[in-house]
């Protein structure tokens, strides 16, 4: 049994035709054979040559052949399972499949004056309780809701990370990589009994940094699917038109896909698009930009016609710096569009900022907007019983009512989103009521959810091998002056 | 040398045109006149480049594109200058650089590319830079100024390891210490012992000229 999610039911948006799809593809394959990708790692660069690759060593770049890509790209599964520690909430990605997970920050908002700071222990615990509760979250692929959390150092903060998602959490969880916490991830992954994702992630312009490399390598070594995504700025570390950059941050995603293929044909594999432009003034990425949209939508165009699961991960974060009314449409217009374009996971729920913010009661109205997404690509049932000509024809005009049918009372919870947190009071009740606007609803349920959800916890078998595997981390990163 | 000269280098400068901007200099030395002001002229132009950005009118492609003019112009003139013994006032000398195992150099340039155009020598040591390195050129410049660059958490530590460098060095006390980067707070920047922290490269480089007025 797997989670469901959201099943897209009509064709997605297209917006290029398709000799602009092949200008794109060509283009890319052009990148990748003449300028090529600078990879930073040995063990990679010579299993690259040993496949057809031009390899300059000492330059660290690597020329592809078009023909090794394409065959690479046609190993990849175009869909896949992925296990989490309770089996109902296993995932086949792919297909017309949606799920929705987090975009993580890295520290905690303030609700009432807006100010970061890093999170305490017990509210990340109580972030992923959060996360774990919410219906259309599906699926962690951030590590942690928060990277600076008080009393962890750096290089420990993504083992606790995903030894408090594995905690709190029964849903798929993703493992990075970073200092060579992967190993760890893995060994924890193991003993509890499921599987992490990992992730290789590219440096643009056209660089693969050696530690993402040699995460690719143990986790597609360990049997675990691979996360391979890019993430442009549109102006500054790829060209500033959209056609230009997708060349870039396709040419940096397929080296990576082409990379585990190599490791290991058929290992799972999504593709991911996280461009955003630069803001010409601040030099920060416009997060919530529509232009991410666009980007997001052509990147699912040709990726499907890879065949290879998609994730659109820009439309996680907004540029606003408070939960408003600026962050709730940038990053509804996002999700809509990306979901819209066949993007089979959209990383969402709980950024706020950039990456600078995260905050539960976001995700709890990010898993609002989920719910509205979600709604309208499963579109509209059309058969005898919803076109309901007998019952119009019963019904006729005024005086005629449809809401004392039985046809009303089967159809309109299966028809209507019922929203969780969006005011729908009538305004007499609404004054009554102090006035209360979707975040307070918000800030209400994250209150309910955290006094009645408790997550399924693990056996103590499992929570003292995972204290261990901890405990040598910790270990190992004191040995190396990093703790 | 003819006044004409220095204009064409200016307008070499502000119309982005690094070729020009190179051989304007050029022959600007070669008729022998004052490197001086040359040099001044080509901070003159960058720095009317910086003031147009700051009132809006332009933007960070058109600063970063004047920066890398003025990193293949000056040299010319300075080489100039030293030939002859002499020296320019400027608003001080920026070390600046990205930190060790961290390679983003964006933000890093976009920060050199502010200083340059609001009238700080740059020495610009890339990526990557280890401790040993940015001492190195702190020393051997004179910085007055150390700008370092961290995006990610795993390597703002590198941070706090040139700033103890610089103590155990016995300079910390001569440079001002400024940190950016997406990984970097205020807090931090306290913590590690840094002068300064600003977010956006415009606000480092107003943070460059109050810190060189408290000097």
């Amino acid at each position: 049994m797997v989670m469901k999610g959201f099943t897209r039911k009509f064709k997605p948006l297209e917006i290029l035709t398709e000799e602009q799809l092949e200008a794109i593809h060509r283009g890319t394959l052009e990148v990748l054979e003449k300028t090529g990708v600078r990879v930073e790692h040995e063990r990679a660069l010579k299993m690259f040559k040993e496949n057809g690759c031009e390899v300059d060593y000492k330059r660290m770049r690597v020329s592809f052949p078009p023909g090794l890509v394409e065959e690479c790209l046609h190993k990849c599964p175009s869909s896949f399972h992925l296990k989490a520690r309770d089996p109902k909430n296993d995932l086949r990605i792919g297909g017309n499949t949606l799920y929705f997970s987090t975009f993580s920050g890295m520290r905690i908002l303030d609700l009432d004056t807006w100010k970061t700071r890093p999170a305490t222990k017990t509210e990340n615990v109580e972030a992923i309780k959060v996360l774990d509760a919410l219906d259309n979250l599906h699926y962690h692929s951030a590590y942690t809701p928060y990277f600076e959390v008080e009393g962890i150092s750096p290089s420990m903060s993504i083992p606790e990370g995903v030894a408090a998602l594995m905690r709190y959490s029964t849903k798929v969880i993703q493992a990075n990589y970073a200092l060579d916490c992967e190993i760890f991830n893995i060994k924890m992954a193991k003993t509890v009994g499921i599987e992490v994702n990992g992730a290789c992630l590219a440096s643009p312009p056209l660089t693969y940094r050696r530690d993402a490399i040699e995460s690719a390598f143990r986790f597609v070594e360990a049997g675990f699917p691979v996360w391979v995504c890019s993430g442009v700025m549109m102006g500054a570390s790829g060209p500033a038109t959209i056609a230009g950059s997708t060349i870039t941050n396709n040419a940096e995603v397929m080296t990576g896909i082409v990379l585990t293929q190599l490791i290991k044909p058929g290992t799972r594999v999504w593709a991911g698009d996280c461009a955003f432009p630069m803001e010409m003034r601040t030099g920060s990425s416009a997060f919530g930009a529509i232009e991410s949209s666009l980007h997001q939508v052509v990147f699912s165009q040709i990726w499907r016609k890879y065949g290879i699961p998609i994730v659109s991960c820009a439309v996680g974060p907004s540029s606003s710096k408070q939960i408003d009314f600026q962050c709730g449409y940038e990053k509804a217009i996002g999700a809509m569009l990306s979901a819209l374009s066949g993007a089979n996971v959209l990383t969402s729920y709980g950024g706020v900022y950039g990456e600078l913010a995260f905050h539960p009661v976001q995700a709890i109205l990010d898993d609002e907007i989920a719910g509205m997404v979600g709604r309208f690509i499963e579109s509209v049932d059309v058969t005898e019983e919803t076109l309901a000509i007998d019952l119009i024809d019963e019904v006729g005009p005024i005086p005629g009512m449809y809401l004392d049918k039985e046809h009303t009372r089967k159809w309109w919870k299966k028809e209507q989103f019922m929203p969780k947190v969006a005011d729908r009071t009538s305004y007499p009740e609404w004054m009554e009521k102090g006035k209360k606007s979707a975040l307070d609803h918000a800030k209400e349920r994250m209150k309910e959810i955290l006094a009645t959800h408790e997550p399924t916890p693990l056996t103590s078998d499992q929570e003292a091998a995972l204290e261990r595997i901890l405990e040598e981390a910790r270990k190992y990163y004191s040995e190396r002056g990093l703790l | 040398m003819s006044i004409e000269v220095l204009e064409n280098l200016k307008k070499a400068v502000v119309e982005y045109d690094g070729e020009g901007a190179v051989s304007w200099a050029r022959k600007a030395v070669e008729e022998g006149a004052d490197p001086v002001k040359a040099a001044d002229a080509l901070a003159e132009a960058a720095k009317q480049v910086g003031d147009a950005f700051g009132r809006g009118e332009l933007w960070l492609p058109d600063l970063v594109a004047t920066a890398s003019v003025m990193e293949k112009a000056m040299p010319v003139v300075l080489e100039a200058m030293e030939r002859r013994g002499q020296s320019r006032r400027t608003l001080g000398t920026v070390v600046a650089g990205t930190v060790f195992g961290d390679i983003h150099s964006i933000g890093k340039s976009m920060v050199v590319a502010m200083a340059r155009t609001s009238g700080f020598d740059v020495v610009d040591l890339g990526v990557d830079v280890t401790a040993q390195k940015f001492l190195e050129a702190v020393k051997e410049y004179k910085a007055d100024i150390l700008a370092m660059s961290a995006l990610l958490t795993t390597t703002m530590y590198e941070q706090k390891k040139v700033v103890e460098a610089l103590k155990k060095a016995g300079t910390r006390e001569k440079t001002k210490v400024v940190v950016g980067g997406g990984a970097i707070t205020q807090e931090f920047a306290d913590k590690i012992g840094a002068d300064g922290y600003r977010a956006t490269a415009p606000m480092a480089a107003e943070l460059f000229k109050e810190l060189m007025r408290v000097r």
